[in-house]
């Protein structure tokens, strides 16, 4: 287990960080959403000792991260790293001899990776001469060459096209399912939504929501009423407080649930009732209502 | 220490494969080989011949006589180019061209030579002492002089790769997951030793081009004794210094994070060796100066001054010894102080870091 102790840091005057923290279970797939300048990388910078925090703490299994404890760390900065005129497999390769694999397994691991994320057409060519999208597919494969304990990937999917992000999706899964602990930011909520077993959101150096995703979307937010009806002459809702859209001849009604008999009788007495149920708020809704 | 070689290792894959690095190689070993050419075409014919009609003139060094039986047949020889010039009757010299300004001497002091001894008088030459230090002094300062040179280039090459190096694994922040997986001074000693031993094989190519080349030009015959005490003292030499200002590179170079910003935020150090550069080629002229003398003394002006002054004088070995020593201190507290600056500076990206700030 990965935990995040109640990070603090500051940047002169600047607090970037005012307890950060959260926890990632083994082959749990934790989402870390913010917005820009919210503190991400910062926090992932220092779970990877790029950056050292002014207090808190970062644990793997009970136990102070250390350099060799880090070392089986796979890591994808937000900021993309490759050496340009380096040839793929060479790269993959050298970065796996950096974290202790022997030449061999080295050579076995990134040829298998570079297979499966879908570049090996381009294993002996200089990294510089990919597309942005197959650098990026790279720079994974140099994450997770070595078979790290944790995974720790900042803005992972940025900038991938669809087939990428499958790709990448199913490589992390993978991983995941193995018992590693997968921690990525992205701004794509829907994906994180889909990928993710927890979430973290967090907004000006402080966590506002974490935990499961099915918890939060039960306990963050507010669940509405959605009700559609079809037919209805335009203002039949004129005596309730939520938001009317029309769709066609669909009306749609959110409306925050409170006397939902009475609502229910006054959509039928309008109109055709299509739909009449609680809504549970998405990942974004639930974002969008922490970060205000 | 296996990060360290790897990374050493990486390095030297990478730069032997650039073409940039197979020319200045090839070059700088041409140029020492030309170097070793350049005495031989300066001095010019080194024998002659000569065609004689009627009386055969006293020998001459380096100059062979060849008897004609006319005049005619020996302007013919001349015209032909078959002898450098002709001697009639002992009297006359012809020649194709202008005469050869040695021959012209070398002729008319063997036609003295003659007329002397028929008189019978009897002439010894005057003897000539040397000390013996001044006994090879123009080969020892054109060794010198060349070495001014080497050391130079390499050290300023060789530091300039080092600090482009750094920049580029900063700029590009592949410099954050290399530091996931090996410790800052493996990243850092693993690029310098690796470079480093880049150097010492163009150094390598230099030394032994230049020393084969002499050989061939006979050019070796006119070296001082104890070339091989120059050779060693290069190499050690250049090791120090090559420690010293690559660790200063790889600091300065990690303050900023852009190819653009490396020539500026390198200035202080290029400064450093361009005087030194000068100062050593002095003291290549002037060994004994003063000024040599106490540059030779003080970090890191003794890289390059004391074994410029070894190879053109004899240095007291006490010298040699304190100068090494406290280059050697330099050095450790350079790679301090550098260490401290490359592990703080490296990862703040963005804006030029300054110094003061990571000192502290």
């Amino acid at each position: 287990m990965l935990e995040v102790q109640d990070l603090r840091k500051r940047f002169g005057d600047k607090v970037a960080l005012d307890g950060v923290g959260f926890a990632v279970r083994p082959g749990e797939m934790f989402g870390f959403v913010g917005a820009n300048g919210a503190g991400k990388t910062t926090t992932m910078r220092i779970v990877m000792g790029v950056l050292d925090a002014d207090s808190g703490e970062v644990r793997l299994d009970g136990k102070p991260l250390t350099y060799d404890s880090r070392r089986r760390f796979g890591y994808m900065p937000e900021e993309r790293g490759l050496y340009q005129k380096m040839k793929v497999a060479e790269q993959v390769e050298y970065f796996g001899r950096l974290h202790g694999l022997g030449r061999a397994a080295a050579r076995d691991a990134a040829g298998e990776l570079i297979e499966r994320l879908g570049i090996s057409g381009r294993r002996d060519d200089a990294v510089e001469t990919l597309s942005l999208g197959n650098q990026q597919r790279v720079q994974l494969a140099v994450a997770l060459v070595h078979s790290p304990s944790v995974l720790v990937l900042d803005e992972p999917f940025s900038g991938l096209d669809p087939i990428a992000v499958d790709a990448l999706a199913d490589v992390l899964k993978d991983r995941c399912s193995s018992g590693v602990p997968v921690v990525f930011s992205s701004h794509q909520l829907e994906l994180v939504e889909q990928l993710c077993d927890s979430v973290g959101i967090i907004s000006g150096g402080r966590m506002v929501a974490s935990g499961p995703v099915d918890e939060l979307r039960d306990t963050e937010g507010r669940t509405l009423l959605k009700v559609v009806v079809r037919g209805a002459s335009p203002g039949w809702a004129d005596g309730l407080t939520g938001e009317v859209t029309t769709d066609g001849d669909r009306q749609v009604l959110l409306i925050e649930s409170g006397d939902d008999q009475e609502i229910l009788r006054s959509a039928v007495n309008a109109g055709e009732v299509e739909h009449f149920g609680r809504q549970r708020p998405t990942l974004a809704e639930i974002f969008r209502e922490a970060v205000a | 220490m296996n990060g360290l070689w790897l990374v050493a290792g990486r390095e030297i894959r990478t730069r032997i494969r650039t073409k940039g690095f197979l020319i200045s190689l090839a070059l700088s070993g041409l140029l020492v080989v030309a170097l070793a050419f350049v005495p031989k075409l300066l001095s010019g014919q080194d024998a002659y011949e000569v065609a004689v009609v009627g009386a055969v003139p006293v020998a001459a060094a380096d100059v062979t006589y060849t008897k004609y039986a006319d005049e005619a047949g020996a302007r013919k020889a001349v015209t032909d180019g078959d002898v450098d010039a002709a001697l009639i009757d002992d009297q006359r010299v012809v020649s194709k061209g202008e005469l050869d300004q040695r021959l012209g001497l070398l002729l008319e002091s063997a036609h003295r030579e003659g007329k002397i001894k028929a008189s019978g008088l009897v002439i010894t030459p005057l003897s000539v002492e040397t000390g013996a230090t001044a006994q090879y002094q123009s080969v020892r300062t054109g060794i010198a002089t060349l070495l001014v040179m080497v050391l130079f280039f390499l050290l300023i090459y060789s530091a300039m790769y080092v600090a482009m190096g750094v920049v580029e694994e900063k700029g590009s922040r592949i410099v954050e997951i290399l530091l996931a997986a090996v410790r800052p001074w493996q990243l850092l000693g693993g690029k310098i030793v690796g470079l480093g031993l880049l150097g010492l094989v163009n150094l390598a190519v230099v030394i032994g081009g230049g020393l084969i080349a002499a050989t061939a030009t006979g050019l070796a015959g006119d070296f001082p004794p104890g070339m091989a005490g120059i050779v060693i003292s290069t190499v050690v030499w250049f090791v120090l210094g090559y420690a010293f200002f690559s660790v200063l590179a790889a600091a300065f170079g990690s303050l900023v994070s852009r190819q653009e910003e490396v020539n500026s935020v390198l200035t202080p150090m290029t400064m450093t060796m361009t005087i030194t550069y000068l100062v050593a080629y002095f003291a290549a002229v002037e060994p004994e100066g003063t000024l040599a003398r106490v540059l030779s003394l003080v970090p890191p002006f003794s890289s390059m001054v004391m074994p410029v002054r070894t190879a053109a004088a004899d240095v007291p070995i006490a010298e040699i010894v304190l100068s090494a020593a406290l280059m050697v201190v330099a050095t450790v507290a350079v790679l301090l102080a550098g260490a401290r600056v490359y592990n703080r500076a490296v990862v703040r990206t963005g804006a030029r870091v300054k110094l003061a700030e990571v000192l502290r």
